[in-house]
């Protein structure tokens, strides 16, 4: 049943053309900044080259693509759950012989699909080097790993703040406050700091950077996997309060 | 399995009921509840939407909710089709509490919301066999499922129509397919004929009577010929609450009973001391509601009039209990 609901949402996305937009949009954006990085890397001399290739790329690219990411899920679920309110389909749902929980987790694997594609975009782009360069697959490998935890962290915000309202506008700009509050939370400004407090542990771009770094720490696997879980759990309780009234 | 081998039975069953006529309060008896609704109340904070509804139903019956815009109709509904929780009360559907036991409970319900709930980027057949997973038809019977209900809806032809331009009939009849392709025991219809038609409406009642022979409905309407048209039961709400219920096949017209207009009205007892009257009781300057003695004829009740020169505008037969308190209720909310 699950899978049945993620298969129409991900068709649904597919079909839609603010999902090729934003796809297209994000290779345009995301192309740019890979030639930037590969024209500053290729001019410098090899004596000034504080990093690897692959490692410019990581902290380049990919935290590049997750701030982009930070804009695309928003728009791609706030459809999900507050459009089905909006245009009365979620009562053929609820009227459906499937749990609340089996409809949540069917939108959040639809969502995952789509995000899955896009995280692979600065994968598939930094592997056209392979030809050509030496590359680190095991970094490529744990970046892709944050990336896309990160993106399914977004899209579980992004699910919960369509669960709000039957507003999708009002759906994504709650999600947009609430991953940028997450985003700027961390008060040391410096990534990767030993010495994290409570706040810098809660936002997402301070677990994401080591993941940029090609260490995967379980801590940082607990915090998406939490948040995640956490935000599809507020969804939860939300689409079961709207039953309620 | 067993379930099925129920459902077999369920209509052998049922199909000899139907032959028999709605009538036999016999069979009606010895039927399966279907549904059975008790004490139902639903607040939204601190206004009271539902209170004390009781409801059943059993195969083979339509029954009709009638009221008002704003009565509780919707909202019952929902609560029936599990959209909504009931603040408190009991709804069990084929003994199954909706509440306790929603997902089991919710495989023998089919419901058709105010708006059919279509998605605009999909066709017909996609969207019948979204449905039908679901509702959890099983592989084998899926395609079978989509092309019997589009069969029964009239949609034979437009599987590969996109939903985004269908017609408001057209997307009703969607909506109507979709809520029967898993062959529920129970179908729920909120105001299923709403902005049809009167070809259509009369395609969606022929409909709904041959859904009855085989499981029982339950609609919503603020039309009154609609509900006697098709129900064999109907419950009056307003305001929420149960103001009448009857089974239509009880509330024919009061035998003997007429209504009659009169230009030059005479007074009561000149009225009442006709022959054949048995009594006559005034509804306003010029309307009598006049009751014959058992075996006269109307006939003889016009040619009296008539002959004392009473200018006979109107006699009508008098209408039923149903109508009288539907029409209480309109006309209390129109002097409110």
């Amino acid at each position: 049943m699950i899978l049945t609901i993620a298969r129409r949402e991900l068709q649904a996305g597919l079909l839609s053309p603010l999902g090729w937009v934003l796809l297209a949009a994000n290779q345009l954006i995301l192309a740019w900044m890979f030639l930037r990085v590969l024209e500053r890397f290729s001019g410098l001399e090899a004596a000034n080259r504080s990093a690897g290739l692959t490692m410019e790329l990581s902290l380049n690219l990919f935290s590049f693509a997750a701030a982009l990411a930070l804009l695309s899920v928003p728009l791609l679920s706030m459809r999900m759950l507050s459009g089905e309110f909006r245009e009365g389909t979620f009562s053929l749902l609820g009227a459906a012989p499937v749990s609340l929980g089996e409809i949540l987790l069917g939108k959040f694997f639809g969502l995952a699909a789509l995000v899955t594609l896009m995280g692979l975009l600065p994968l598939l782009m930094t592997l056209g080097l392979a030809v050509t360069a030496d590359l680190d697959l095991g970094l490529l490998t744990a970046a892709t790993l944050g990336l896309w935890l990160t993106g399914l962290m977004f899209a579980a915000v992004g699910l919960f703040a369509s669960s709000l309202s039957a507003q999708p506008g009002l759906a994504a700009v709650v999600a947009y406050g609430v991953l940028v509050l997450l985003s700027v939370v961390s008060r040391t400004g410096v990534a990767g700091s030993e010495a994290t407090t409570l706040f810098d542990w809660l936002s997402w771009n301070e677990h994401l950077f080591w993941f940029l770094l090609g260490v995967v720490r379980a801590s940082d696997l607990l915090y998406f996997g939490l948040f995640t879980g956490f935000f599809l759990a507020l969804a939860h309780r939300r689409l079961a309060n709207r039953r309620l009234g | 399995m067993n379930h099925k081998a129920r459902r077999g039975r369920g209509q052998r069953r049922n199909g000899i009921v139907h032959w028999q006529g709605r009538a036999s309060a016999v069979w009606s008896r010895a039927m399966e509840k279907l549904l059975s609704v008790r004490a139902l109340e639903r607040r939204y904070g601190e206004h009271l939407a539902l209170a004390a509804v009781d409801l059943r139903l059993t195969r083979g019956e339509v029954l009709g909710l009638l009221g008002p815009n704003g009565a509780g109709k919707t909202t019952c509904l929902q609560i029936l089709s599990g959209n909504l929780a009931p603040t408190a009360g009991e709804v069990r559907v084929l003994g199954v509490d909706l509440v306790r036991a929603p997902l089991r409970a919710k495989r023998n319900i089919g419901y058709l919301p105010e708006r059919p709930p279509l998605y605009p980027d999909m066709r017909v057949d996609e969207y019948l066999d979204y449905c039908a997973r679901l509702h959890r038809v099983s592989r084998r019977r899926r395609a079978d499922a989509v092309s019997r209900a589009k069969s029964r809806c009239g949609l034979a032809e437009a599987g590969r129509r996109p939903l985004a331009k269908l017609s408001k009939g057209y997307r009703q009849r969607v909506g109507i397919a979709q809520a029967i392709l898993h062959e529920p025991d129970l179908v729920i219809l909120d105001e299923p004929t709403e902005g049809l038609d009167p070809v259509q409406i009369r395609e969606v009642r022929d409909l709904i009577r041959d859904l009855a022979a085989t499981c029982g409905v339950i609609l919503s309407s603020h039309i009154l010929p609609e509900v006697q048209a098709v129900c064999s039961k109907v419950v009056i709400l307003s305001d929420g609450r149960v103001l009448h219920q009857a089974r239509l096949d009880e509330d024919a017209p009061g035998l003997g009973r007429f209504r009659v207009k009169l230009l030059r009205a005479p007074p009561l007892p000149v009225l009442t001391a006709l022959p054949g009257v048995a009594s006559a009781q005034s509804l306003g300057a010029d309307s009598f509601r006049v009751t014959l003695r058992p075996g006269e004829a109307p006939a003889q009740l016009a040619r009296l009039l008539v002959e004392q020169g009473c200018g006979l505008m109107e006699l009508v037969p008098d209408g039923t209990d149903l109508e009288r308190v539907f029409f209480d209720i309109l006309g209390g909310e129109q002097a409110a």
